[in-house]
């Protein structure tokens, strides 16, 4: 079979399985990223916090989920929601191990992860602010709140866009990771098509393919956002 | 206006203002009544932008009063913490009454120009969108920047942006204009239309402290000047009668320094 | 199952044993890989259009890719050619720790052409001009004006990502490897306490990635002697400045 045939879309070729994983690689992707999103922002607004303990928190949150491999977050996220769900299981009479469902936790590991790297672009963001504009906000009377939403946020917005694509892009890839715990996303999918057909170049190939063009095109899609909302900014920076 | 007892605009009664352990403001007393347009002058380094700043509480001052329009701000002033307003949204309140213009515009970047203008009044103040919308084109109309009004602050020069910044500052319809060394971050070339601004609204009878290096242009505008040195007024008075008969040496060595390279 | 800190120090010990391959690896790697990111970065600044379509092309490749798909291509992938199976390079392909060393370098050599490209830029042109005024040629001009300076400007960035290689020889273990992960992953099978031997194999990433990063940062103190000088000055403008605000 050549390979146009094996990743075809026909009864006996793969096209379909390596389509439906990349559709599984995006959800999951999207949903770590959410999860990351809202990790950030929370890290974030601890970092600037007036609460020494908080700042601390998001310190360590940030220190310690940058310098511990994405693979180890994920074997404790699944092997420890698991071992809950076993303990819950045997309860009930169920014996041995009960496994946790892997979208689920490898979304929440991921986004965990993410969540780090997002705080960082987020608290940049903030940091790049400049001060004169945010004062004269304040000289013209906004309350913490209406400085936040009107001057704040949309320029924060702006300028962590490209960090906040960079990110995506990372948790796509680490996305990839999720396979070990046998969630069947491009990885895996590719795992067993490589080991049924025993094509495994093939297969890995394809599935590199098919990361490069998410890449590609979400990278696009960031640079076309970041063109729009760049009106305004200092030309030149 | 002679002989009519006018109201206090502004009123500071013995500022002090420390950063660290540094005093740059040893007690500094100033009123500005309705219609006074009052020069703060004085070398770098010698308090009078914190003054200034002091006004709509950019500073909050560590002890004395401020009141504006004849309502005193309440302040948090207990000896060993950072001063602080004891009711943010009276200084807020306050804040629309004394609109400031800064010394590098500050204009937000990511609003047009038109837009810069209106956000205040929209959001702050929450007037009328249509309404907002009239007044702020006749204002940038005004200033003579309408022709610009949907760019960015960033497509404009120096002069243009502090003109904008003065448009947006009316905009607040306010009791008093502060103004932070307006011209200071201006190319030479570019501080006379600033300057023209600033002298049709003095010729309005509006109520102004200005910040200023430019000697001429306060000798000009000013009904009042105050000289400070080392955080503290060492001369104040009459504009006229302080730059023809300087009392104190601090201010006339001042004057011959500053005066032979104002324009 | 209540946390047991006999075990965790087991754990912790056991854990240990990996230290030294995972090193290794990034070692390697890291060393390999720079020099095929050099000659990448090169490409990309050569202004011969030859020169960088390649090398942009392999560093949107490997970017663009997960590093878990690279190492499974070189390490299962090659496998797949009976040509590659009959010849004198299949000993080293069909060995993981090769494998995973080739797929490592390949990796980080694109994100570090980057770095460095992007260090290589960073030299600002009217010193350039100046060395060539002086009459340098080119790789004089090269070796001692831009190379220092773009060296010191890259490293916070490289520092980073030896940093991310670390990390990454955890992959190592989906490809058999015995190192810090792969004893954890068979540690928790073998225990089902994932959270002790998250801790001990956590503890032990954190502190490998504290010691790099602090050689880094010893690094860029040696090599910006103006910068030690300035920073107490800078310091004193700062809260002039303030003041005066």
């Amino acid at each position: 079979m050549d390979y146009f045939q094996l990743m075809g879309f026909s009864a006996d070729g793969w096209g379909h399985d390596m389509l439906r994983a990349t559709g599984m690689t995006v959800a999951v992707a999207f949903i770590g990223f959410a999860v990351g999103l809202i990790f950030g922002c929370l890290g974030a607004a601890a970092s600037f916090s007036n609460a020494h303990a908080l700042r601390l928190a998001a310190a360590a949150y940030t220190t310690a989920l940058r310098g511990i491999p994405d693979l180890l977050v994920i074997y404790l996220f699944y092997f420890g929601s698991s071992s809950v769900i076993s303990g819950i299981a045997a309860l009930f009479g169920s014996q041995g191990f009960v496994g946790a469902p892997a979208f689920l936790t490898g979304a929440l590991a991921i986004g965990v992860v993410s969540g780090a790297n997002q705080t960082q672009v987020l608290r940049g963001a903030v940091l790049a602010l400049n001060k004169g504009e945010v004062e004269a906000g304040r000289a013209y009377g906004m309350g913490p709140l209406l400085l936040f939403r009107r001057i704040i946020l949309p320029q924060a917005a702006r300028y962590a866009l490209p960090g906040v694509g960079n990110v995506w892009q990372l948790v796509m890839k680490e996305s990839a990771l999720i396979s070990v715990i046998g969630l069947v996303e491009l990885m895996r999918q590719a795992q067993v098509g490589a080991g049924s057909t025993r094509q495994p170049f093939s297969f890995y190939l394809t599935a590199a393919g098919l990361y490069l063009l998410i890449t590609f095109a979400s990278g696009q899609a960031f640079r076309l956002a970041e063109a729009r909302t760049m009106r305004g900014l200092r030309r030149g920076i | 206006m002679p002989n009519v007892v006018r109201a206090a605009a502004v009123s500071l009664s013995g500022i002090r203002k420390n950063f660290g352990p540094l005093e740059v403001l040893h007690g500094v007393s100033l009123t500005a009544h309705e219609g006074d347009v009052v020069s703060i002058l004085g070398s770098s380094g010698s308090g009078k932008s914190t003054l200034l700043r002091c006004v709509n509480m950019l500073e909050v001052p560590n002890s004395g009063n401020v009141s504006i329009m004849g309502e005193e701000i309440s302040l948090d002033q207990r000896p060993g913490r950072a001063p602080r307003p004891a009711d943010p949204k009276q200084v807020n309140k306050l804040r629309e009454r004394a609109a400031m213009v800064f010394q590098s515009f500050n204009l937000w970047s990511h609003l047009t120009i038109l837009q810069n203008v209106m956000e205040a009044p929209l959001h702050v103040q929450g007037r009328h969108r249509n309404e907002c919308r009239a007044e702020a084109e006749a204002l940038l109309e005004r200033v003579g920047i309408a022709a610009k009004r949907n760019s960015y602050p960033s497509e404009l020069s120096g002069g243009q942006q502090q003109r904008a910044a003065i448009a947006r500052a009316l905009a607040m319809r306010p009791d008093v204009l502060l103004f932070d060394e307006p011209t200071s971050a201006l190319d030479p070339e570019l501080v006379g239309e600033v300057l023209k601004v600033i002298r049709d609204l003095a010729a309005e009878g509006r109520t102004m402290l200005i910040v200023t290096h430019e000697m001429a242009f306060a000798r000009d505008v000013s009904t009042r000047t105050v000289f400070l040195h080392q955080g503290l007024i060492t001369e104040e008075g009459p504009t006229s009668e302080m730059f023809a008969n300087p009392r104190s040496d601090r201010f006339r060595q001042f004057l011959r320094r500053d005066g032979a390279s104002s324009h | 199952m209540p946390f047991d800190l006999t075990f965790l120090w087991q754990t912790f010990v056991s854990l240990l044993s990996g230290i030294p391959l995972a090193l290794e690896l990034a070692a390697l790697s890291v060393a390999t890989g720079s020099l095929l990111a050099f000659g990448l970065a090169l490409m990309r600044v050569s202004r011969r259009w030859w020169l960088d379509l390649p090398a942009r092309f392999y560093i949107f490749a490997f970017r663009g890719t997960p590093l878990l798909v690279q190492i499974y291509i070189i390490y299962y992938g090659l496998s797949q050619f009976p040509a590659l199976r009959h010849s004198f390079l299949w000993p080293v392909f069909r060995e993981a720790y090769w494998c995973a060393l080739a797929a490592l370098a390949l990796n980080t050599a694109a994100y570090s052409a980057e770095i460095m490209r992007g260090g290589l830029l960073s030299v600002p042109a009217g010193q350039i001009e100046a060395a060539r005024a002086c009459g340098m040629a080119r790789i004089l001009l090269f070796r001692r004006i831009i190379v220092p300076q773009a060296t010191r400007q890259m490293l916070p960035g490289y520092s980073n990502e030896v940093i991310l290689m670390v990390k990454s020889t955890s992959l190592a273990s989906t490809i058999t490897i015995m190192e810090i992960t792969g004893i954890a992953a068979k540690l928790i099978s073998e225990s089902y306490r994932p959270v002790e031997v998250f801790i001990s194999a956590g503890a032990i990433y954190l502190s490998l990635n504290f010691i790099v990063a602090r050689l880094f940062a010893l690094l860029e103190w040696s090599l910006w002697p103006e910068r030690r000088k300035n920073r107490l000055q800078s310091n004193i403008v700062e809260k002039k400045g303030e003041l005066h605000a």
